[in-house]
């Protein structure tokens, strides 16, 4: 099992006739990393998948891995091995037949299989179901010969095609841990794509954030979460409030924004873009609901925001207090419950204040759509 | 409710028209095949015999043509099976554009008349034969392989039909999965594709082999020095029917029964067995413990299937020991006597016509006819000695005058078939 | 090497790729096509002894066309009455066949589609059973039974419904019956799939509805079993039109069928070019009238498939 096998692509584009399915990705990934792909169905993840799986033969560019270009080799001799989002896993043969497929096709007699089966099915907590079909397993269970059947290959790189979102809530959690385990076990390369940016937080060393083809932003979690690179990064990754305006005036690495609705307002320009932002230009101001807090009524200033409030929610952890915001989408504000008391003040306007550095100007961009 | 039970009684008795409609002219072949004339008869029936089913078997011709038949209907299914499946195969791959015209192609076979199929296949083969230069015993003249070729153009599109059905249901998921893990196309092919068509390709070789085995219209054109068992029949229509093909036919039901029975009994132990699977716990089924169900528990077909067969058993046993000589014989008896009786009702007719006449003729000529018209057996009739008993005692081919129907029904075959007799010019 | 084949290959490998395009090329052209045209070809030629085939006297000719319709050269007769009347014949017959066995069939059909129970599953059996039978010995029981001296003649007489024998084969009624009684299968399965997949409810809504079965029938039912039905009339047609064994077993002297004609040519006759001509006039007719079936019923080729 060779551990830290590192994946690079260059320059690729994805082509479907005149359908440009990915746009001239450039992505480095570490060996031994769990590296995810985030971002709305359409979004060209699974396309980049098959590419680097060798299903595909991308239009431009180049995909390595461990530094070797895999161009014109098929799937069946990549260092890669799939799993797929219905698991494929195959119906007619026994669940430790499936398992030690890879082992079969290289001639390896039926012994070794069945002994390194077990030693599997143990490592999956599955022990003494190798002679059961899969049609008589749980989706749990199914998820797992799957991973199963992957690690027997051997594989320098493990593909995962979003394998959790067949599972229920409490499941899918689990496996999230699960599935991290399993990779720092075993040290290979993971590349997991899915369009849940929680498991993509939660799991991954690095995340690739697509839109339309595009990769908009490449980093760990705490970057993309904190730095966006992008309108889209910041509205699909986490929940995210959105204040349009113009740039007023351009301070350094901050910038002021005239607000549509709350005034003029300080914000930090995302690391990426310091620089790139002039006055005039339209952009888009991003505050966290838990950035803000709670401020005598009608302060005002650069750094403060006044609006009515429409719902209140207790979630246990977190007072939601919704507000009227924009172009009739309404803001969050998320309080962490302290055991202070709390009135409610509901239909009636509430003002709060903010850190400018937890607020992020960017260039105004699309937003992701609920 | 009345008008309920009048349609149910009519439904039910339109059924039963129908299905004698389908069925009866087989039992009543059936019964043929153990009646003892000549001539396939269920009534009158005379004597039960197996002679026609030994004598299907002594047959030559028919034996032979039972060879060539397998041997057509082996090739025919290897080449029908392996081109239907690469043609459904064929058509999930295809451009969409061009499917609708490949689909129209394919299928056409099954819409075109057999005969056509068989003309063309013999002008095409034998105009490639000549263009290669090869003479007329090459490969592509003989009549083994003109069949095999003219059914398997046909037959195919049934088997890709049957196969495309069994395909939609494929997940294409699992080839991507098998290549992914390591396999070659051919590895694919062989481990993931076809278990999973097994079901099929098994109907489609099937269907192929009973679609070849009793193919007329194209193979007629084209069998050569190799007449199947279905041509060998047709031309027993020149040289006269005897039960011998009924025999056959009763065989081929009685098969036919045995094939659908099996099917069933199989099918439903299917069932039993995977109901079984499904709800044992894993130590039974890891032990290999499981107790299956008996092969005769809760499965009908099974039952009658065992039945049939044990019945079939007792008969063909009794055949062996049983001769039907004493029963022809005194069929032959019975027979003579009422010719002798015949004769002798013929002979007083005549004589009473004879005296008749001559009583007119004495009216008109005035004359006494009397020693002329006394009945002397030797002269008034007319038929020479033909009539004297001894004669008719050791002649064992029935009077032509007694039993005026057969010659005519075996002449009249003559005539239906030839065609000649029909023409014109 | 263009785009698409190069896809093709990766997709299914060089090897099985290779075997799979040969046997549907093989198929396709070598087995379907080519010979049809080879036929065609064939039927504009003189007949001539394997000699002189390919030589100076091997040109494209009508004579063999002609020859259906004005009759031998020199001949008697204005026109090839003999044989154009064999062939209206044919088709006329098959058509009558074919709407025979639809009006036996379609309540076979619906009945066995819409009921359920386990004595279906008998019933199909003993539906399939007949055809696996060997054709020829089905028409032979056919004759057995409409023969002078069969089963119906004896019963008729022994009854006193006729005098002497009454002789189906020369009416025809034994042609008749014995294709109607090929082809039923291949009628009632068609028909049956299509009411099969006919939601009962519509029919028992129409029930409720107060609608009277005839019209049950022919607003709900058979609109929506057109598919069914004329998939199954189209085979059933083909197939009566290009009958040769029931005609030569069952057929009196007077009813000569046009593939009887065919293979007088070619065997009798050994005149292959006229006999060709002959299966193309056949071919082409069918074809055509099919295509206008399905036109006026407004179904299309993927319907018709088992």
């Amino acid at each position: 099992m060779s551990a830290g096998v590192g994946v690079n692509l260059e320059d690729l584009w994805i082509r479907f006739g005149d359908f440009v399915a990915v746009r001239e990705a450039n992505v480095h990934i570490n060996g031994g990393d769990f590296f995810s792909f985030l971002g709305p169905s359409g979004c060209g993840k699974t396309t980049i998948l098959r590419a680097v799986s060798g299903f595909l033969e991308p239009s431009e560019g180049n995909v390595l891995i461990g530094g070797n270009n895999m161009k014109g080799i098929g799937p069946n001799k990549r260092p890669t091995a799939l799993i797929f989002q219905n698991l494929a896993l195959f119906p007619l043969m026994k669940v430790w037949e499936n398992i030690t497929f890879s082992m079969e096709i290289k001639g390896a007699s039926a012994k070794e299989r069945r002994k390194r089966a077990d030693e599997l099915l143990d490592m999956i907590a599955l022990s003494g179901q190798g002679d059961k079909l899969p049609a008589e397993l749980s989706g749990g269970q199914k998820q797992r010969v799957a991973i199963a059947r992957a690690l027997c290959a051997e594989p320098d790189v493990l593909l995962l095609d979003e394998p959790l979102s067949a599972l229920d809530l409490k499941l899918r959690q689990h496996m999230r841990s699960e599935l991290r385990e399993i990779q720092k076990r075993v040290g290979i390369t993971f590349i997991y794509i899915t369009h849940d940016q929680g498991e993509a937080l939660t799991m991954s060393d690095n995340v690739a954030v697509m839109r339309a083809g595009v990769i908009d932003q490449i980093g760990d979690g705490k970057s993309i979460y904190n730095d966006p690179n992008t309108a889209f990064a910041a509205s699909f990754v986490g929940e995210n409030n959105v204040f349009r305006g113009t740039v007023k005036k351009v301070i350094g690495n901050e910038v002021m924004v005239t607000t549509n609705r709350s005034g003029d307002l300080m914000a930090r320009v995302s690391s990426s873009n310091v620089g790139k932002m002039k006055e005039g230009d339209d952009a888009m101001l991003f505050i966290r609901p838990e950035a803000f807090s709670l401020a005598p009524l009608g302060t005002q200033g650069d750094h403060f925001v006044t609006a009515q409030v429409t719902k209140e929610e207790f979630e246990g952890n977190v007072f939601n207090i919704f507000m009227e915001g924009e172009g009739g989408k309404e803001m969050k504000v998320s309080l962490p419950n302290l055991g202070q008391s709390f009135e409610s003040h509901k239909g009636e306007p509430m003002t709060l204040e903010y850190d400018v550095h937890n607020a992020v100007a960017l260039p105004a961009g699309v937003l992701a759509t609920e | 409710m009345k008008n309920f039970s009048l349609m149910r009684i009519s439904i039910w008795v339109y059924l039963a028209l129908f299905f004698s409609y389908l069925l009866g002219p087989l039992v009543i072949m059936s019964v043929t095949a153990f009646n003892s004339p000549g001539f396939p008869r269920a009534a009158p029936w005379e004597c039960l015999t197996f002679e026609w089913f030994s004598a299907l078997f002594q047959d030559e011709r028919i034996l032979n043509g039972i060879k060539n038949s397998i041997l057509v209907g082996t090739g025919t299914v290897i080449l029908s099976v392996a081109m239907g499946l690469a043609g459904a195969l064929m058509l999930t791959q295809i451009w969409p554009k061009l499917r609708a015209t490949y689909y129209t192609i394919i299928i056409a076979p099954i819409l075109v008349p057999g005969v056509v199929i068989g003309i063309s296949t013999l002008v095409f083969w034998d105009r490639v034969n000549r263009m290669l230069g090869l003479g007329a015993d090459s490969l592509l003249s003989s009549g083994l392989f003109l069949t095999v070729i003219g059914q398997s153009t046909f037959i195919a599109s049934y088997c890709m039909l049957v196969l495309v059905a069994r395909l939609q249901r494929y997940d294409n998921s699992l080839t991507e999965a098998a290549l992914d893990l390591g396999a070659t196309h051919a590895q694919t092919f062989r481990k993931v594709l076809l278990p999973f068509m097994r079901p099929a390709i098994a109907s489609a070789a099937v269907l192929a082999f009973l679609a070849s085995f009793e193919n007329y219209n194209t193979t007629t054109f084209t069998f050569g020095e190799y007449p199947t068992l279905t041509i060998e029949l047709a031309q027993k229509v020149r040289y006269g029917i005897t039960p011998a093909i009924s025999a056959l036919a009763f065989i081929i039901v009685l098969l036919t029964v045995f094939a659908a029975l099996a099917n069933e009994a199989s099918i439903r132990r299917k069932e039993l067995v995977a109901a079984a699977r499904k709800s044992a716990t894993v130590e039974e089924l890891e032990s290999g413990k499981l107790r299956l169900p008996g092969f005769l528990s809760s499965n009908t077909a099974a039952v009658v299937l065992v039945v049939v067969a044990m019945m079939t058993i007792a008969v063909v046993g009794t055949a062996t020991v049983y001769s039907p000589a004493q029963c022809i014989a005194n069929v032959k008896e019975t027979k003579r006597l009422e010719t002798d009786l015949r004769i002798q009702e013929l002979r007083q007719r005549r004589a009473e016509e004879a005296a008749r006449r001559a009583a007119e003729q004495a009216e008109q000529t005035g004359q006494e006819p009397a020693t002329e018209a006394t009945p002397k057996p030797s002269n008034n009739s007319g038929f020479g000695g033909v009539f004297a008993p001894g004669t008719l005692q050791d002649d064992s081919t029935e009077d032509p005058e007694a039993t005026p129907q057969e010659p005519a029904n075996d002449s009249g075959f003559g005539n239906v078939f030839d065609p000649n007799a029909l023409q014109s010019d | 090497m263009p785009r698409f084949l190069r896809e093709y290959f990766n997709r299914n490998g060089v090897g099985l790729g290779s075997v799979m395009l040969g046997l549907v090329l093989f198929w396709t052209i070598g087995l379907i096509i080519l010979p049809q045209l080879s036929m065609l070809d064939f039927s504009f030629r003189p007949n001539l002894p394997p000699p002189e085939i390919g030589g100076p006297k091997d040109l494209y000719t009508l004579e063999n066309y002609k020859y259906l319709i004005f009759g031998p050269e020199g001949g008697s007769q204005a026109y090839n009455a003999v044989d154009l009347k064999v062939f209206y014949r044919t088709l006329i017959a098959a058509v009558l066949v074919t709407l025979f066995n639809l009006m036996l069939c379609y309540p076979i059909a619906y009945y066995l589609a819409q009921t359920n129970g386990n004595h279906i599953r008998i019933l199909a059996l003993m539906l399939i059973i007949p055809y696996w039978i060997n054709e020829i010995l089905r028409a032979f029981a056919l004759r057995i039974i409409f023969g002078e001296s069969g089963v119906l003649n004896n019963l008729l007489v022994g009854a006193g419904v006729f005098d002497t024998p009454f002789d189906f084969i020369r009416n025809d009624i034994a042609l008749y019956a014995g294709l109607g009684y090929a082809y039923i299968l291949l009628m009632i399965f068609p028909i049956y799939n299509v009411i099969e997949s006919l939601d009962r409810n519509q029919i028992e809504a129409a029930r409720d509805m107060g609608a009277s079965w005839t019209r049950i029938h022919r607003r709900v039912v058979i609109p929506y079993a057109k598919p069914g039905i004329s998939s199954g009339c189209t085979m059933v047609f083909m197939l009566s039109a290009g009958a040769l064994a029931a005609p030569q077993i069952l057929g009196g002297p007077s009813s000569l069928w046009f593939t009887q004609l065919i293979y007088q040519q070619f065997n009798d006759n050994s005149d292959w070019p006229q006999g060709a001509a002959y299966a193309v006039v056949l071919l082409v007719t069918c074809i055509l009238l099919v295509l206008a079936l399905m036109r006026v019923f407004k179904v299309n080729m993927g319907d018709i498939g088992k």
